[in-house]
């Protein structure tokens, strides 16, 4: 008898189900900004000594989850389907994660085109070193090694080793830093990472400048360290094929408000600023990272013949045609027109027969006017773009292309009148010889 | 005197060929200018073929088939009326005319349609 209350409950409860859309609202291909991340820690304390970062990423409209890393509760998947669209590892010194999350999970997480963003220090674990090695960043083997710099680094009151290091070495990027300039320093206290220099997907944000060196400070260094110099990455992003962002930093205290707040002077200038760079750097690429910036599509690909409206299936040699795309990037909360003036379209089969750049109409149209190559076959029309911190657009459209039909030739071929002349000659020709052989006398 | 020699017996050669054209009848001449006419049309075609190249090929054999093809047919025509060829004797000349006509109406029509 738990049933009929009354029926205005009823219309309540079915009400409610109209909301249920409402539950989808996360990262999708029309709202790529990410929405639900899972922050991962190694001690509740962060939530506090890194809070300004944390109210930072919520105002901008993040759902935060913090979660102990030891914690069994941490799952990012369930039944198959992700939870979070962005994982923060705030948790250096893991050995294992708690729950059903490990390297390979994390590892599928960015495959499916989650991003991540991962802070070591200089107690990181080899779980940790692993993962970042998977992404293409390789941190110093030596665990007790740690970033000095003797001539960049933060001037503060007791003389220390000369690991907290005021660094200035950004990458010139407007999409990845944001357009306004970082003028003070970074300060930066951790590790040293470095990559592969054949590997593209990988960027330095912030290089190290080229005095410092990856050693133990307490120990006399006994043989030339390793890393050192520009070579050492302080902090490195990833962007995969899939087109997930990666940040790598090797230090958890960058992240932290007490850098945050701090005044910085690099050794050796006198300019003393009030406040680090740090607050400005973590949030325009955290920007960057969860997709609130650099996300380009590319739709709306239209062909057709000079003149005419609709997409014929097929183009003859020799046609005229037109093209046009339309390309938008995500300004965080809605798509904008994106204006360049380098994106290009192939015509291709198996090489490119036709490359042309495409003019802009300064609103997100791209088109272009070309004359299909005297070839025939099954071309495509390909747009390929990658620019640095950018999502890459890859479109194909296949189209064939057929050779003249038996009567689209030209009727006289210029070329060939002589032969024309000569036929007819000889037909007057034999004319007026019968007539003067059948009168001759 | 060797070289004037064979000058004198070149030149003493071509002036019997002279007289000896000289005595054929005018309507064999008139068909010898014909053929003429048909194989100097014949060669001017292949050495525009030579410069310009072969592309309408069809049009080129075309043209150049009419005017080998007449050249032939008159040939022929003239073997059929030469009064002193012993094969054709008993053959009346306008028989031959009219094979003549004929075939070089078939040719034609030929011709017309492989000009393209």
């Amino acid at each position: 008898m738990a049933g009929l209350k009354s029926p205005t409950l009823y219309f309540f409860l079915l009400n409610l189900i109209s909301l249920l859309p409402l539950l989808a609202f996360s990262f999708s291909p029309d709202h790529p900004t990410d929405r639900r991340i899972l922050v991962l820690l190694d001690d509740l304390s962060l939530k506090s000594s890194h809070s300004l970062f944390f109210s930072s990423l919520q105002s901008r409209g993040f759902d935060l989850d913090f979660k102990l890393a030891n914690d069994p509760a941490v799952a990012v998947k369930r039944y198959g389907e992700y939870l979070y669209d962005g994982l923060i590892l705030f948790s250096p010194s893991i050995e294992r994660f708690g729950g059903s999350l490990d390297m390979g999970g994390v590892l599928d997480f960015v495959d499916s085109g989650h991003d991540l963003i991962l802070a070591a220090d200089s107690n990181a674990s080899d779980l940790i070193r692993n993962i970042a090695a998977e992404c293409g960043v390789d941190f110093d083997e030596d665990p007790s090694a740690v970033v000095i710099d003797h001539t960049s680094y933060a001037v503060s009151e007791t003389e220390g080793e000369h690991t907290l290091i005021a660094a200035d070495d950004f990458i010139q990027s407007d999409v990845i830093l944001g357009s306004k300039k970082i003028e003070a320093p970074v300060l930066f206290e951790g590790i040293a990472h470095s990559m592969n220099p054949g590997n593209s997907l990988v960027l330095k944000v912030l290089s190290a400048s080229s005095s410092s060196y990856s050693a133990n400070p307490t120990s006399k260094l006994s043989s030339p360290p390793s890393l050192s110099g520009t070579a050492i990455s302080l902090v490195s992003v990833v962007q995969a094929r899939n087109n997930a962002r990666i940040m790598i930093s090797g230090s958890l205290e960058m992240f932290g408000n007490r850098l945050f707040r701090s005044g910085v002077q690099k050794s050796g200038s006198l300019h003393k600023y009030e406040k680090s760079g740090n607050e400005q750097f973590i949030t325009e690429l955290s920007k960057w990272i969860f997709h609130e910036r650099g996300h380009l599509k590319a739709v709306h690909v239209k062909h057709n013949k000079v003149g005419e409206t609709e997409e014929p299936p097929i183009y003859r040699i020799n046609d005229d045609l037109e093209f046009s795309v339309e390309v938008f990037e995500w300004s965080g909360s809605s798509w904008v027109p994106y204006v360049a003036n380098d994106v290009q379209v192939q015509f291709y089969m198996m090489s490119p027969y036709v490359l042309k750049t495409l003019s802009t109409n300064q609103k997100g149209l791209y088109h272009t006017s070309f004359k299909v190559p005297d070839v025939y076959g099954v071309f495509q029309f390909k747009v390929e773009y990658q620019r640095l911190g950018y999502t890459s657009i890859s479109l194909a459209k296949q189209i064939p292309v057929r050779p003249f039909r038996h009567n689209e030739y030209e009727r006289f071929i210029t070329t060939a009148f002589p032969y024309y002349g000569a036929s007819f000659s000889t037909m007057a020709g034999f004319f007026i010889f019968s007539i003067i052989y059948l009168y001759n006398k | 005197m060797g070289r004037s020699a064979t000058t004198k017996d070149a030149q003493a050669l071509f002036h019997s060929l002279r007289t000896a054209y000289a005595a054929t009848p005018n309507n064999l001449k008139i068909i010898d200018l014909y053929i003429v006419f048909a194989v100097v049309t014949a060669v001017i075609q292949v050495v525009y073929m030579a410069i310009v190249g072969s592309f309408p090929f069809n049009s080129f054999l075309s043209g150049v088939l009419s005017c080998v093809g007449t050249a032939v047919l008159a040939v022929s025509l003239r073997i059929q009326v030469n009064k002193e060829n012993k094969e054709f004797k008993d053959l009346p000349p306008e028989r031959a005319f009219a094979d003549f006509v004929l075939c070089n109406l078939v040719l034609h029509l030929v011709i017309m349609n492989f000009l393209g």
